[in-house]
């Protein structure tokens, strides 16, 4: 029995299928993610990360497949299954009239064991508790940023996914993002994160999934990847390549 | 249980901390004010009357359930989820541990709140005003009266913003909407003019049930009539619209 066989499956795609007017979207992707994973999704632009993400959270019903988190459903027990889920989908978006303690307020009372202290919490660890009174129409993109990521973390849940977290920020801002991700799997914290940009993934993730054309070309370690290519890019491209001939 | 309450608190800050709820208050307000100063310079430019202290409230009711009332709920309406919906924060709110169902109960809650809290204000202020300014005592009878016919307002109002939500499910843009909205109101109201005899099934008609609670003998079979038929425009809207927005991919 393979060690991947005996960690527990935290998120769970099968046969995935979302097929939009335009004929694009993604065609029946199964993936499994395990515990403790940092998970980069890539893939060019139009690919259909965000759709496999949007799928993933309940924002868009699939054509067909099931997609289940920590063995609950989005279909049919959605609470059950986001219960334990934080995540920051296409863009960061907050209540604009509402104060950066506010809006994360607002998600807080959702999560039994979050209180204000909490919210002060990842304002702290997301560079935000100066803005905090703030309300976010004055915000930079990468302030939002940060915002969304306080939002998706607050609940300390087990599964967290991102799409395009590094999106607006600086390079302070990317560091500090990769620290706290970092910090987070070693609690055994699972990402599902999407990013074109490879270097970051390259840093930050254990295991990578190619998604091109709506379809997955492969899944492998890091590690596995970066012992039979120069880098990451390198094995992108050559996947990437590898299906335009096919 | 408890989620649902989440959610219906989350609705109802959200709406307490809009520019557009606090201006339909001072709206509301300002229709008070201006009607006791239309009523004062009726009174004293041509010694007329006017209305006593417990009919204004009830000429303020008149002018509002008609008017600015259904205003502010298509407003409400179309903020919480056309406008949540183009700025994409509709999106935050479903990805926590809530179901679209909870979700689209509160905020039809927070609009029902909403508009019955502009109900409350409005009486408050109109029977204050009735009182300082207005000639003849205000009994305890009329008092009663005057908060039913108050009361009951609310339900047409409701349903109302539930055809409304249901529009603001069917087309993307809010202003699409309170353009629907506006036209389809209209357009009850001329059919009620034009077909009188059916104008009591028309949604639109049951703005003035309340004027039936203040019949001297009352009226139970239209009463009855006139709240089932509002039940069953409320149940098809809900349904309609919590189906679209169900299925609504964000």
């Amino acid at each position: 029995m393979s060690k991947e066989q005996v960690i527990e499956k935290v998120i769970e795609l099968e046969h995935l299928t979302k097929v939009y007017k335009n004929g694009r979207g993604i065609d029946d992707i199964s993936l499994d993610i395990y515990r403790g994973d940092v998970f980069g999704f890539l893939g060019p632009n139009g690919a259909g990360k965000t759709t496999a993400m949007k799928v993933m959270t309940g924002l868009i019903r699939p054509d067909r497949g099931e997609v289940r988190i920590l063995g609950h459903s989005v279909a049919e027990e959605y609470e059950k299954a986001m219960a334990k889920v934080g995540c920051m989908i296409e863009t960061a978006e907050s209540y604009p009239y509402l104060s950066a303690f506010e809006n994360l307020r607002q998600f807080a009372r959702y999560y039994p064991g979050v209180d204000e202290k909490r919210v002060d919490e990842v304002l702290e660890l997301t560079g935000m508790l100066k803005y905090k009174r703030e309300k976010p129409k004055r915000f930079s993109l990468g302030m939002k940023q940060r915002l969304g990521l306080a939002a998706a973390v607050l609940s300390r849940p087990e599964v967290v996914i991102l799409d395009e977290p590094l999106n607006g920020l600086d390079v302070e801002g990317m560091i500090a993002m990769r620290n706290l991700i970092k910090g987070l799997a070693e609690r055994e914290t699972t990402f599902f994160i999407s990013s074109h940009l490879i270097h970051d993934v390259e840093l930050t993730c254990n295991r990578i999934g190619v998604i091109y054309n709506g379809r997955i070309l492969d899944v492998d370690s890091t590690a596995n990847i970066l012992k039979n290519y120069a880098s990451l890019e390198n094995y992108f491209v050559s996947e990437v390549e590898q299906s335009g001939r096919i | 249980m408890a989620v649902f309450k989440t959610a219906l608190i989350n609705e109802v800050e959200k709406l307490s901390k809009k520019k557009k709820a606090w201006v339909a208050v001072i709206l509301s307000l300002a229709v008070i004010v201006v009607g006791q100063l239309v009523i004062l310079a009726v009174r004293s430019g041509f010694g007329l009357r006017g209305v006593g202290s417990g009919e204004f409230p009830l000429l303020v009711l008149s002018l509002v359930v008609n008017t600015i009332l259904p205003l502010f709920a298509a407003l409400v309406a179309i903020d919480s989820f056309s406008g949540e919906s183009a700025q994409n924060t509709l999106r935050i709110t479903l990805t926590r541990p809530v179901s679209r169902f909870k979700v689209f109960t509160a905020k039809i809650g927070a609009i029902a709140l909403f508009l019955l809290g502009a109900l409350v204000l409005l009486f408050v202020f109109s029977v204050l005003a009735g009182l300082l300014f207005n000639a003849s005592s205000l009994t305890w009878s009329d008092f009663f009266r005057l908060v039913l016919s108050f009361l009951v307002s609310l339900l047409p109002l409701v349903v109302l913003a539930l055809g409304i939500v249901l529009l603001t499910n069917v087309a993307r843009s809010g202003i699409t909407v309170f353009f629907l909205a506006i036209l389809a109101f209209l357009l009850l109201k001329v059919l009620g003019l034009v077909f009188s005899g059916y104008a009591d099934l028309l949604p639109t008609a049951q703005l003035d049930w309340y004027n039936l609670w203040l019949a001297d003998v009352f009226p139970v079979a239209a009463v009855v009539r006139q709240f089932l038929l509002m039940l069953g425009y409320g149940v098809m809207f809900f349904v309609a619209g919590f189906y679209l927005f169900d299925q609504k991919e964000l």
